[in-house]
């Protein structure tokens, strides 16, 4: 009876004062997706290397109870929700850990990253589950069974417990992985599934779930069953909706999980280390870690903070800036360890902490076919060394700009070689000259004759440069040149307004 | 063993072969240089008593040409370090020089940090042609920047105050620049493989276009009042 039932014919039969929602996307545009559960999340988010019985607790009704356990706790014959108490006096050498939900969420997180390589459409689903829509990929991988196997692989590798159902609704993949269900292809088949689990598997609150067992409603076959409106009216319409999401009649739009732009790490040092050596050790450590994550995600950082972190005093904070994005373990480590090497640190370090980010899709270089890519590295390498040492400020490119005033037609550029150069002054234009001061000075002034010597006498001129009204920096300016007394070349002029005459510039 | 053969065996200072340098523009400097040319992979020194007396104009027929032509990927680079005042973009195109290779390094003042930017640049082999501003400077740093110009083949050019010119230098070329109201004076006191002296290079400096310049100006003066 259960394996006959087909939602749709329990729907049609209905009087509807709820609608069914649309029939899903998935018609059209056919989903399989793969619900990852790990089970014993709490213990393996924790400490997988410790021995013996092991436990992990956290206040729950009014004791500390037992969430999660490894194999040596359960066969001392400690329960999930045992108190913590009952626990130990099963077992005198149990090893109890605190619950930590952001260890929890971090090694959710992670798992989520590396799901990406499977799929793209992967979103978590807290506490302790993974949705992977991987119809998409099913060719790509070689299929259902290989994607299984590379899961099967990877959480082995991890040590970490975990089961996995495919189903071609998120919610009924999830539900099914609940009740450790096996796998459903069709909608008939997930229903089928679907229909002997018990209501646990739902997650609906407990007032609910009791509500309904107490009308003997116990499987969500038999919630499948019920008058749609009945349904909606003594639970809630939270669990029509939730049931037409899992049998594929309800849209079921999820977000998909968006690894954070930052990457954070702390290395704790065995002990205080103010050597120069073990550091380095330290760092590299560290940035390994940054590579491969680097490397999975396909992405490329631009920036990092390094904190050097003291015992009894706030943390050496150093920000190191490369000039490009880079993804190189190399180029990353070399400017490291050149910085590390000029850093005063005040008292030994006991941990090193890395957040680097954002991190950012790794663009690839354009490169001719024949071209030599170690060129461009080695102008990247000098750049990052440069800016290192002196600062990002101190190492640029010069742009010039169509602009008629003086000192508006050049600007700094940051992106060094890559742009190309807006056309040079128009040719009817005078000569300018090559060196110019920072800001005009009055010709007569101390600082003005530190840039040259004597008396100064007008050669040619003048120019008339008038312009800028529009930004409230505008100049109304006579430009001439002129030669001091001791050979140099002047560009001199006398504003228009306040009749001053002022220094700008030497034909160098 | 006659004396003709001995006379074979001597080693003489001009028959010093350079490589092809870079040719400067001024066809009365060239005749002077071994190379015909500015000297590749190696140090240029240029002592000058103050800035602005055309020692950037000396040089820009070669950095137009070397920024222009003889860029590839591997050495993109005209860098300048340490100039005195803001080499002026507009300046430089007008006078042919391509910008987009031009990199600005200003590392501080002190002269470990100049010495050190400058000897990174000339050794990562990126750059074609150095500039850089260097008042004092020992004799090892200088030494260890000549080995890292000649193994990079980097024509690095030092401008140093004319106090310097005593100091010894392992410089290929030293050359003193002068102005005197609208002469030009060029003094070449070391130059390897070739004859020091004095040439006048009034003729052809760019000083003299100031003519060309008024002209030009007084031109569209005259353009613009027909157009009115």
């Amino acid at each position: 009876m259960r394996g006959s039932l087909q939602s749709s014919t329990l729907l049609a039969s209905a009087a509807l004062p709820v609608l069914p929602a649309k029939p899903a996307a998935g018609q059209h545009e056919p989903q399989l997706w793969l619900a990852l559960r790990l089970p014993d999340l709490a213990l393996d988010a924790l400490a997988s290397s410790l021995e013996g019985p092991v436990v992990v607790a956290e206040p729950l009704r009014g004791h500390i109870r037992v969430v999660a356990m490894n194999g040596e706790a359960r066969r001392a014959g400690i329960e999930p929700g045992a108190k913590l108490t009952t626990a130990l006096a099963l077992e005198r050498s149990l090893q109890v850990l605190d619950r930590s939900p952001a260890a929890e969420r971090a090694a959710l997180e992670s798992l989520a990253i590396w799901a990406q390589r499977l799929t793209p459409r992967t979103s978590l689903e807290f506490p302790d589950s993974l949705l992977l829509e991987i119809f998409g990929s099913l060719k790509l991988f070689g299929g259902l069974a290989s994607i299984r196997a590379s899961i099967a692989d990877e959480l082995q590798a991890r040590r970490m417990a975990f089961s996995v159902c495919a189903a071609p609704t998120a919610l009924g993949a999830l539900w099914l992985v609940r009740g450790g269900g096996e796998d459903a292809l069709t909608i008939d088949q997930l229903v089928a599934r679907l229909s002997v689990l018990p209501l646990r598997v739902t997650g609906w609150p407990e007032t609910a779930q009791a509500l309904l067992e107490e009308s003997g409603v116990r499987t969500v076959g038999d919630c499948l069953r019920l008058p749609r409106d009945g349904l909606a009216r003594r639970t809630s319409e939270h669990c029509l909706r939730d049931l037409d999401k899992a049998t594929g009649l309800g849209f079921d739009p999820r977000a998909s999980f968006r690894a954070p732009r930052h990457w954070q790490t702390t290395t704790e040092l065995p002990e205080e280390v103010s050597e120069l050596a073990l550091l380095a050790d330290a760092l590299e450590r560290t940035l390994e870690g940054l590579v491969a994550e680097l490397r999975q995600r396909q992405s490329q950082v631009l920036r990092m903070q390094l904190a050097f972190v003291h015992v009894h005093r706030p943390p050496t904070i150093e920000t190191i800036e490369w000039v490009a994005p880079v993804h190189e373990r190399e180029r990353l480590l070399n400017l490291l360890l050149d910085r590390l090497e000029r850093i005063a640190l005040p008292a030994p370090v006991i941990a090193l902490r890395m957040t680097a980010g954002p991190l950012e899709a790794m663009s690839l270089e354009e490169s001719s076919l024949f071209e030599k890519r170690s060129t461009t590295t080695s102008a990247q390498v000098l750049l990052d060394r440069l800016q290192g040492r002196l600062g990002a400020a101190r190492v640029f490119g010069v742009k010039a700009l169509a602009e008629y005033r003086p000192e508006c037609a050049w600007v700094r550029g940051s992106s060094l070689g890559v742009e190309r150069c807006t056309a040079p002054l128009p040719s009817w234009i005078p000569g300018r000259p090559l060196w110019m001061l920072p800001a005009p000075l009055p010709l007569d002034s101390t600082a003005a004759h530190r840039y040259y010597e004597g008396s100064v006498q007008l050669q040619s001129g003048p120019e008339r440069i008038e312009s800028g009204w529009w930004d409230g920096a505008d100049v109304s300016r006579d430009y001439y040149t002129a030669t001091s007394a001791g050979g140099q070349r002047l560009w001199i002029y006398r504003d228009r307004l306040d009749h001053v005459w002022c220094l700008h510039g030497l034909f160098g | 063993m006659k004396i003709e053969e001995l006379n074979l065996r001597v080693w003489r200072g001009k028959d010093f072969r350079s490589a092809a340098g870079i040719a400067t523009g001024f066809a009365a400097l060239d005749d002077r240089l071994p190379g015909r040319g500015w000297p590749r992979g190696a140090l240029t020194e240029i002592l000058v008593d103050r800035y602005g007396i055309g020692e950037l104009s000396l040089l820009m027929p070669a950095l137009a040409r070397l920024t222009r032509n003889d860029i590839d990927q591997a050495r993109k680079w005209v860098a300048w370090i340490s100039p005195p005042m803001i080499p002026y973009a507009p300046a430089l195109q007008q006078y042919g020089v391509a910008i987009e290779h031009v990199l600005m390094i200003q590392p501080p003042a002190d002269v470990k940090n100049r010495l050190w930017a400058v000897e990174q640049v000339v050794r990562s082999g990126t750059s074609s042609a150095v500039l850089a501003w260097l008042s004092a400077a020992s004799q090892v740093a200088l030494r260890r920047l000549q080995l890292a110009a000649e193994e990079q083949g980097c024509w690095v050019v030092l401008f140093r105050p004319v106090a310097t010119r005593k100091e010894r230098s392992p410089a290929a070329l030293r050359i003193r620049l002068q102005r005197e109201g609208c002469s030009v004076r060029l003094e070449i006191l070391k130059c390897r493989g070739g004859q020091p002296g004095v040439i006048d290079m009034t003729a052809g400096f760019p000083s003299s276009d100031e003519a060309l310049c008024r002209t030009d100006w007084r031109q569209r003066d005259t353009e613009s009042e027909s157009l009115g």
